[in-house]
């Protein structure tokens, strides 16, 4: 395996990503918030550029990512699933393989040491799925802050394992009540949260997206992935065709493209959720026609928004993936066409973490498993002297109820009625 | 000598046909501005009270049609100076200039958007003067000196002062941090001719009395939510009117 440099700024080489400090892409992206919140963007957009030339911070931060998070990943020849499908090989990125089970852990880690530098004791994060969550509880454990997490009530019960291991990790777990209670009303309540704390408190985003610095600062703490992607396909001489990722939020998909965003090539693909069908409320895809610019949560992007310019509701059976807005770069990229967009229904995301699982071995977390049924979809179009890279941005581990649920049906309702009666007795 | 308020309302909360009472109430009562907060389904600047009238106001099917319309049904009660609140996005979805000229049509007097900065503005504070209109800056006490000039130099008619850190509701503690911030911004603004609104926890007259002598008007908005929350959304006209009357 080859160790890949992390950490080294891509500035200014490549035509599209202009550095890695943007502001705006295309349309997109930008500053919007109260003033309240202007200061401490200001400041953490001065301590990031600081951190982003300081060799102490870059070698701490690297040490990290490689004692702590188990850096790099390994890129997996799926054989099986190959030989099952016909045509392109496919490769998996297993990020899933990090510390806390998704990529979520490298900018939890990024985040949280650049704040220690920042003299901010106290870290405020949101989460949906529970993995950024669980990954910032985890951070901050190591490095010694406090934690809050706000999750929607309706994210809590689908995600029920992550809450418990993230005040394992000494995080305080606040439901948000307010709105569709799921990830966009968490990410409401840490900003409002953050008006009032900002002197002491961090507010540590999962995604690439909100206010700036945060699109540039995430994908930047994220591109490791796509740095070490590049080094293995240059180690195997790979010939690849597409790199394929589920995008909700996008930290995963931009950080995994990054390297490659200023190249014609490899085809870029992201998996929206396609839920239960394209009617509203049905599924969380933006790009494709759905989404209407808007400015929510402080940025400028595609949002899903309904007839008199109100968020919309969103579906999917992955609680990573409802967001209603998508991160800014990655919207400016779909429209350029530099980014190619596609669904998966809930369904289709279903029967991909089955299919990887009795012909890999892995458990693809159900929003990467997003990636999974479109790479299924793709590989057999493909000659077979060509290779597809799917990005595992996440195990299943946390999905246990939700699949065993959908795929084991009476027995794991028995068991769970046995487990509630043995513990009430 | 009474003070001179600048009274906040969500429109379509407690409900459509009610909210002109509150709207009557305030009048009646004194106030000299009428702010109407158009709800948006995600207000990250608002505190509980007005996060649960504004969700409210959506579920009793608030469109922003509907609350133009109860723009106009205020001015045939009254001339009173009516500011809009809202969120960019409200503003983004209608297109800015469409919404700005919709505005004026109305007689409305200025636009008080957060989450859409000088900076940042797409177009607010430019086509606001350009339709006759006064849009209206947030300063928060963080802001630094540069910055607070910066605003200060494109000579807003009015300036929203937020009293301390966070969001609306959490009552605000008046003393020399905030009367402080405030005299910051009249030395600042020197012979500027720049009326200071100044707001976020105003809910008791002793608030109100200590803020008069620096600032055009007080700002009170969260506390007529939980007045009509605490009268169960009955009798909307007399609860507001009483609130009014222990204000000013």
């Amino acid at each position: 395996m080859v160790w890949t440099q992390i950490h080294e700024p891509h500035r200014n080489e490549e035509k599209q990503v202009k550095g890695i400090y943007n502001d705006y892409f295309g349309d997109f992206g930008g500053r919007y918030v109260a003033e309240i919140l202007r200061t401490p963007l200001d400041e953490l957009e001065r301590a990031w550029r600081e951190s982003m030339d300081s060799d102490a911070y870059r070698s701490e931060l690297q040490d990290l990512l490689v004692s702590y998070a188990g850096r790099p990943t390994p890129l997996l020849f799926a054989q099986n699933a190959t030989r099952s499908c016909g045509g392109a090989q496919i490769f998996i990125k297993l990020e899933g393989l990090a510390n806390t089970g998704a990529h979520k852990i490298n900018n939890a880690l990024g985040q949280a040491l650049l704040a220690k530098r920042m003299g901010k004791g106290r870290i405020i994060a949101e989460t949906g799925a529970g993995q950024h969550g669980v990954a910032t509880a985890a951070a901050c454990a190591k490095l010694g802050l406090k934690c809050r997490v706000y999750m929607g009530e309706i994210d809590i019960r689908r995600q029920r394992p992550n809450v418990f291991w993230m005040e394992l990790f000494g995080a305080e777990v606040v439901p948000v009540v307010s709105g569709s209670k799921t990830l966009k009303d968490a990410i409401n309540e840490a900003l409002r949260d953050w008006a009032g704390s900002s002197t002491s408190t961090h507010y540590l985003i999962g995604s690439a997206l909100g206010p700036s610095p945060y699109p540039d600062m995430v994908r930047e703490f994220q591109s490791v992935i796509g740095r070490e992607v590049e080094e293995e396909m240059r180690r195997l001489g790979l010939e690849v065709e597409a790199l394929i990722a589920c995008v909700g939020g996008g930290s995963n998909a931009i950080g995994f493209f990054a390297p490659f965003l200023g190249r014609e090539k490899p085809r870029l693909v992201g998996v929206e959720a396609g839920g239960r069908g394209s009617g509203t409320g049905e599924h969380a895809a933006r790009m494709g026609g759905f989404g209407t610019p808007g400015i929510v949560h402080g940025y400028k992007s595609l949002f899903l928004l309904d007839d008199d310019g109100q968020v919309g509701k969103t579906h999917s059976i992955s609680a990573g993936l409802d967001y209603p807005g998508i991160g800014p770069q990655l919207a400016s990229l779909g429209r350029e066409g530099r980014i190619e967009f596609t669904r998966a229904s809930d369904d289709e995301s279903l029967a991909a973490v089955r299919f990887f699982a009795s012909h890999e071995g892995l458990i693809f977390a159900l929003e990467s498993a997003h990636a999974g049924a479109a790479a299924l979809e793709m590989a057999p179009e493909m000659p077979e002297n060509r290779a597809i890279i799917v990005h595992m941005s996440g195990r299943g581990d946390k999905d246990l109820f939700i699949l065993a649920k959908q795929l084991a049906g009476k027995g794991w309702r028995d068991f769970l009625l046995q487990e509630g009666r043995e513990d009430e007795a | 000598m009474k003070h001179r308020l600048m009274t906040h309302m969500v429109a379509y909360y407690p409900d459509g046909a009610s909210s002109v009472k509150v709207a009557a109430a305030m009048i009646d009562g004194g106030s000299t501005y009428l702010e109407i907060q158009f709800p948006f389904s995600d207000p990250t600047s608002d505190g509980p009270a007005i996060q649960t009238a504004c969700t409210q106001a959506l579920e009793n099917g608030f469109k922003v049609r509907l609350g133009f319309e109860l723009v106009s049904s205020i001015r045939a009660i009254s001339d009173i100076p009516i500011f809009i609140m809202c969120y960019g996005n409200t503003l983004l979805y209608s297109g800015v200039e469409a919404f700005i000229d919709r505005c004026a049509q109305q007689g409305v007097q200025g636009l008080i958007v957060p989450d859409l900065p000088f900076d940042y503005d797409e177009g607010l504070f430019r086509l606001s003067e350009k339709h006759g209109m006064s849009a209206v800056p947030v300063v928060a006490p963080t802001i630094g000196p540069q910055r607070l000039e910066s605003i200060l130099r494109t000579e807003p008619r009015f300036l929203y002062a937020a009293l301390r850190k966070g969001i609306t509701g959490k009552i605000t503690e008046i003393g020399d941090d905030n009367i402080g911030f405030l005299r910051r911004i009249s030395t600042a603004a020197g012979k500027k001719e720049i009326r200071i609104l100044a707001g976020f926890g105003i809910s008791h007259r002793e608030q109100i009395d200590l803020l008069a002598t620096h600032v055009h008007a007080s700002i009170v908005g969260s506390a007529f939510v939980r007045t009509i929350i605490e009268n169960g959304g009955k009798g909307v006209y007399a609860a507001v009117k009483h609130k009014m009357e222990e204000l000013i």
